[in-house]
């Protein structure tokens, strides 16, 4: 279980986050939606710590860290539990696809060479890529690219995958690869928080759908419930004005 | 007109300078060694903005780039031993007043590639994106192995380019240590000159060499370029 509680973020005179809470148990996915500039990334990154909070508390497995003063072992621990998948997919340039997977399993987890390798390659098979396991990152298309990416998270075996709207960077037609793998590891009961603007998806998807907006939880609840049923005017004029540009593009 | 450059001299000339090619090669070997260690320090140093030592590198670095390599040279060697004389006496009993102006030399040439190598190095490593740290960091490496396996890798590639430039033109600044009386190439050259009462030809066979010797440096970088690219693809 994941809970995070009261957590606050200012960039110089800017607050971006106003107290947002937050707990997702063992095997839920959870989206997070909101307009940009909501703070749904800057949430994110400070689960693992990209982006340091101002204050605020981090439950992580029964584990209580203070997000200001966590100490360097707390912070490793975190990443070490947890992956992240990028929005522009974050893989290392100079390694080829199978090299990116491998990395954190030898460097990290240090495994042996040959059981990181067989991992890799099973991963990199089960997102459909065993034939590119050879390719640098700049010979991929974007959304193999990030399939790579979420094969690194998932063959880490965390305990929660954070995904920073995995498809925004990614051509129309290249989204529905990439969801189609994401939704593949949410069959496999791995717990994750999702930062998208893929509404059918999230629909799809989710167990518990967040709306945030101006660095605050506005609402949150199932997906049919913030979907259909939306209490609050912000979750709506948003989902009117998105809906809309859905049927628009369509 | 033919008696102001003749063949015959010119030949004479290439086997009485060739040999003095090393004391030029020996200084750039010594600058671009020392050069590139403290260049290192310095970029590491300056990328983690530590205050009151970051403005101290900044007015370091501010005066190796922004003063003449001739000028640098002459405070060294004029201005080291005013400075450090004494310590040295009493300490090693080395006096420096007597030391070859080659070293004085060197320690202008090491001072001043500190600083150009070190903003090379500096602007090679923040030309890595900072995703590739933070998906470094994500992985769960540390700081350390994040910088060692991911981001130096990448800035090496950027940095090698700029490195062969900055390393042939510290091959070409050698030329002017002969004014503080370094017996290299063109001290070489110009005391032919002088003795003879034919100056040019030896500037000519100076030239040739330095061209050669260039477009070997620079077919070497070429190459090593070349072989991290395939490598990388």
């Amino acid at each position: 279980m994941i809970e995070l509680r009261n957590v606050k973020k200012k960039f110089g005179n800017n607050e971006v986050l106003h107290d947002v809470s937050l707990k997702v148990n063992d095997g839920e996915v959870v989206v997070l939606l909101g307009p940009s500039g909501s703070g749904k990334t800057t949430f994110l990154r400070c689960i693992n710590f990209l982006e340091r909070a101002d204050s605020g508390k981090l439950n992580f497995e029964g584990k209580e860290i203070d997000l200001k003063k966590a100490r360097k072992k707390q912070i490793l621990e975190i990443r070490r539990n947890s992956a992240f998948v990028f929005q522009n997919y974050g893989l290392f340039n100079n390694k080829t696809a199978l090299q990116n997977v491998m990395e954190g399993l030898t460097a990290v987890q240090k495994k042996s060479k040959e059981e990181a390798r067989k991992i890799a390659l099973d991963t990199l098979d089960w997102v459909g890529l065993k034939d590119k396991a050879d390719f640098f990152p700049s010979q991929l298309s974007g959304g193999q690219q990030q399939r790579v990416g979420i094969a690194r998270a998932v063959a880490l075996n965390p305990k929660v995958i954070l995904f920073d709207e995995p498809t925004s960077a990614l051509d129309p037609e290249l989204v529905g690869e990439t969801l189609a793998v994401i939704k593949k590891v949410a069959k496999k009961g791995i717990t994750m928080i999702i930062v998208t603007h893929e509404m059918s998806f999230a629909q799809d998807v989710a167990d518990k759908v967040v709306f945030m907006d101006g660095g605050v939880v506005v609402e949150e609840g199932s997906p049919d419930e913030v979907f259909y049923k939306p209490k609050e005017e912000r979750t709506k004029k948003f989902l009117a004005r998105i809906l809309h540009q859905d049927m628009y593009y369509i | 007109m033919g008696s102001y450059f003749s063949s015959e001299r010119f030949l004479e000339r290439i086997g009485q300078i060739l040999p003095y090619l090393v004391v030029n090669l020996k200084m750039v070997f010594w600058s671009m060694l020392f050069g590139t260690i403290l260049a290192i320090g310095l970029a590491i140093l300056r990328l983690k903005k530590i205050p009151v030592i970051e403005q101290i590198l900044v007015v370091f670095i501010s005066y190796m780039r922004g003063t003449p390599l001739l000028v640098q040279m002459c405070i060294a060697y004029y201005g080291i031993p005013i400075v450090f004389g004494n310590l040295f006496m009493s300490l090693f009993g080395i006096n420096l007043n007597r030391l070859d102006s080659i070293i004085f030399v060197s320690i202008a040439f090491i001072l001043n590639e500190t600083a150009f190598l070190g903003e090379i190095f500096r602007s090679s490593i923040l030309a890595v994106p900072v995703v590739q740290t933070e998906a470094g960091l994500t992985v769960g490496m540390t700081r350390l192995q994040t910088l060692f396996r991911i981001v130096l890798p990448q800035a090496i590639h950027v940095a090698i380019p700029h490195y062969g430039v900055d390393l042939i033109g510290v091959f070409h600044n050698t030329s002017i240590a002969f004014t503080l009386g370094v017996l290299e190439m063109m001290a070489r050259a110009k005391t032919l000159g002088q003795a003879s009462g034919h100056t040019i030809e030896g500037f000519v066979v100076v030239a040739i060499i330095y061209i050669i010797i260039s477009l070997i440096l620079k077919g070497l970088f070429c190459l090593l370029e070349k072989k991290l690219n395939t490598e990388r693809r």
